[in-house]
């Protein structure tokens, strides 16, 4: 995957950018307006993350020149506005989806993946990782040729474990993904390690190898390593 | 009370009093002119009588009138002084007046009179005079005089309150209008309010005044959403930093168990900023309206919804949730209307203790959450101020603020109270 990360943060741009590095995909930045807009006349991307603030320019702007160049590369919003009107108004200009900052990087990656799995769309829908078969249409999940009954959030749960595959994915990431952030229970994620154990549990019993490690307490890990 | 109606009873109660006024001055001032001519007729009399003494020296014969009585009486010599008194006059019926006299017994009747005492002398014998004359022609006189008066005044008090109430109504009629252009801005949207002319120069003023104010009032409002929303990104991003950078760290892996404390504390205190970041946003959007996106919500769905929602939750605070919910369509921004469900639910959960009870009820009139929890009675006026937080809450202390915030925007109230066991919160619709 081909990833093009335009944020004039530094610090955010960095971390974003080393987050993504690795397992076959190939990141580049731009932090100013200029840049951004002759790396994308330039180069195609799978996936375009875009800040709406840039030095020298709108990030909607960047929208409209892809959009009106026909580009089909995929377009992930980032912003510092949590205002409607701009959700929609980006939406609206063609971007794929719309995450507002401050986010957690295994957020942004669960995000990006669902873009290019849309964009990448190749006929089936299905989503493999070793033995582990996932029909994003049907939304069932299958090990080997036996299925497994997953709840909504279980189901939930399983896709950004795979898309942060290898990552130490922390508690906060996961309730946040899982119940959005309007739900604010801080210091109490007991009831998240149920939903793990639920999950571990039933993808074991269907015959799948235990890919969910616990990391410190801190979070947990998704990795056939 | 209208400035018309307002202005009608200062006006009235002016006329009035002025008239009641003038009417006494009028009365006074008639009634004092016909006493003169009266005791002027009196005079006469006593002259007459005076010079018939003088010429044929005795009392004169005393004749029948219909409007003047003379009695003569034999008085102590130089007892009695000369005066005008008031005084009865007593009428006797005449044959006319025969109808009279069948349903009145006696043989006349009082009437009011003037009189005036004199004396003359007859040779040696001193006379006391006493001459009355009847007043009611005089009063009748007077009566009609003020009627006429008090009549004309009164309607003239008509015409002028009728011509009033038209002319005031043209007159105040481009005040309505600015009133109605006033009711109908809407800081939010783009429509300015029209400039018109009117020929008042007090309405010219106004109008320009309001059409400045609007204008100003506009241009600060979009100042201040450019400042909420450079507010938000300039917090947003080193926030948003921080928290890729913790990311980040904790995939390198190989932490003692002291350092994934310490971060676990950074990422509820960063986890904790960013929220009350949002809060202090969304209720900064509240309080200017910046957020009047309004929909046909069905509460019942959206509660039902947010139960579920909950329900790990609850689950794990082995919590006893009931509810009893009917339809009730409200018509609200749903982002705000879940927002305020959340707060109140996340209350109830957070002020509880482990296995206590909820009890969520929704009807036509109002949305109910009720808790267990402390067993003492909160501050129903406190709790809703900013920041202000029960010892050991893990909140941002805004929560019931933008709550109340949200209710008032949509015209509900939002009030506590204490029933029983049960902390109660109740949204009036």
């Amino acid at each position: 995957m081909k990833i093009l990360i335009i944020e004039d943060e530094e610090g955010l741009r960095e971390s974003i950018e080393e987050y993504f590095t690795g397992d076959g995909n190939v990141c580049e930045t731009a932090a100013t307006y200029p840049t951004a807009l002759s790396k994308i006349n330039m180069y195609r991307y799978d996936c375009i993350l875009l800040d709406i603030t840039l030095p020298g320019g709108s990030g909607m702007d960047i929208l409209k020149t892809l959009k009106a160049n026909n580009h089909p590369d995929g377009v992930l919003i980032l912003s510092a506005k949590n205002s409607l009107d701009d959700r929609l108004d980006g939406l609206n200009l063609g971007a794929d989806d719309y995450l507002v900052k401050p986010f957690h990087l295994s957020e942004l990656k669960a995000r990006v993946s669902a873009i290019i799995r849309r964009k990448t769309f190749d006929g089936s829908n299905l989503l493999l990782f070793n033995e582990l078969t996932i029909d994003l249409l049907a939304k069932e999940v299958k090990v080997g040729s036996t299925l497994v009954k997953l709840t909504r959030k279980e189901y939930s749960l399983l896709l950004y474990f795979i898309a942060n595959k290898g990552k130490v994915v922390s508690k906060n990431a996961i309730a946040e993904h899982l119940w959005g952030d309007g739900i604010d229970m801080a210091n109490n994620f007991d009831f998240i390690y149920s939903h793990i154990k639920n999950l571990r549990k039933k993808l074991m019993e269907a015959g799948c190898r235990d890919y969910i490690q616990a990391a410190y307490g801190m979070g947990y890990k998704f990795t056939d390593q | 009370m209208k400035l018309q109606t307002r202005y009608n009873y200062v006006n009235l109660a002016t006329t009035i009093v002025v008239l009641l006024i003038t009417g006494v001055i009028y009365y006074q001032a008639i009634s004092w002119i016909l006493t003169r001519q009266k005791d002027k007729d009196l005079k006469v009399e006593e002259q007459e009588v005076f010079e018939y003494v003088g010429l044929n020296h005795h009392l004169p014969q005393i004749f029948e009138s219909n409007d003047q009585q003379i009695t003569f009486t034999e008085a102590k010599p130089g007892s009695i002084q000369r005066e005008f008194i008031n005084t009865d006059y007593f009428k006797k019926w005449g044959k006319d007046d025969r109808h009279k006299n069948h349903r009145h017994k006696g043989a006349g009747e009082y009437e009011s009179g003037r009189g005036l005492i004199s004396s003359v002398t007859v040779g040696d014998k001193y006379y006391k005079i006493l001459i009355v004359e009847s007043k009611v022609e005089t009063e009748d006189l007077i009566r009609l005089i003020f009627t006429i008066t008090i009549g004309v005044i009164l309607l003239l008090l008509l015409v002028l309150l009728i011509t009033n109430r038209f002319i005031l109504n043209r007159l105040w009629k481009p005040f309505y209008n600015i009133m109605k252009e006033l009711r109908l801005f809407n800081i939010a949207d783009s429509r300015e309010i029209p400039k018109v002319t009117t020929a008042i120069d007090e309405f010219d003023e106004l109008n320009l005044v309001v059409v400045d104010m609007a204008a100003k009032a506009k241009h600060d409002y979009k100042d201040l959403k450019t400042f909420t929303e450079n507010a938000s990104h300039e917090l947003m991003t080193p926030i948003a930093v921080i928290n890729s950078k913790l990311d980040t760290l904790i995939q390198t892996e190989n932490f003692s168990e002291r350092q994934s404390k310490l971060l676990n504390d950074l990422y509820s205190a960063v986890s904790r900023l960013n929220r009350l970041n949002q809060s202090l946003l969304l209720l900064v959007k509240i309080e200017n309206r910046l957020l009047h996106e309004r929909k046909q919500i069905n509460l019942r769905a959206l509660v039902e919804e947010m139960i579920t929602q909950f329900e790990e939750i609850f689950h794990d605070k082995e919590l006893k949730v009931t509810y009893q919910l009917e339809d009730k369509e409200i018509y609200a921004s749903p982002y705000l209307t879940e927002v305020l469900l959340s707060n109140l639910i996340s209350n109830a959960i957070r002020h509880n203790y482990k296995s206590g009870e909820i009890v969520i009820g929704l009807n036509a009139e109002s949305l109910v959450v009720k808790n267990t929890g402390n067993d003492d009675e909160l501050n129903g006026e406190k709790i809703f101020a900013r920041f202000h937080k029960s010892s050991g809450s893990e909140g941002s202390g805004l929560g019931l603020t933008i709550s109340k915030q949200i209710c008032e925007n949509f015209g509900f109230s939002l009030k506590y109270s204490f029933e029983g066991v049960y902390h109660t919160f109740r949204v009036e619709f």
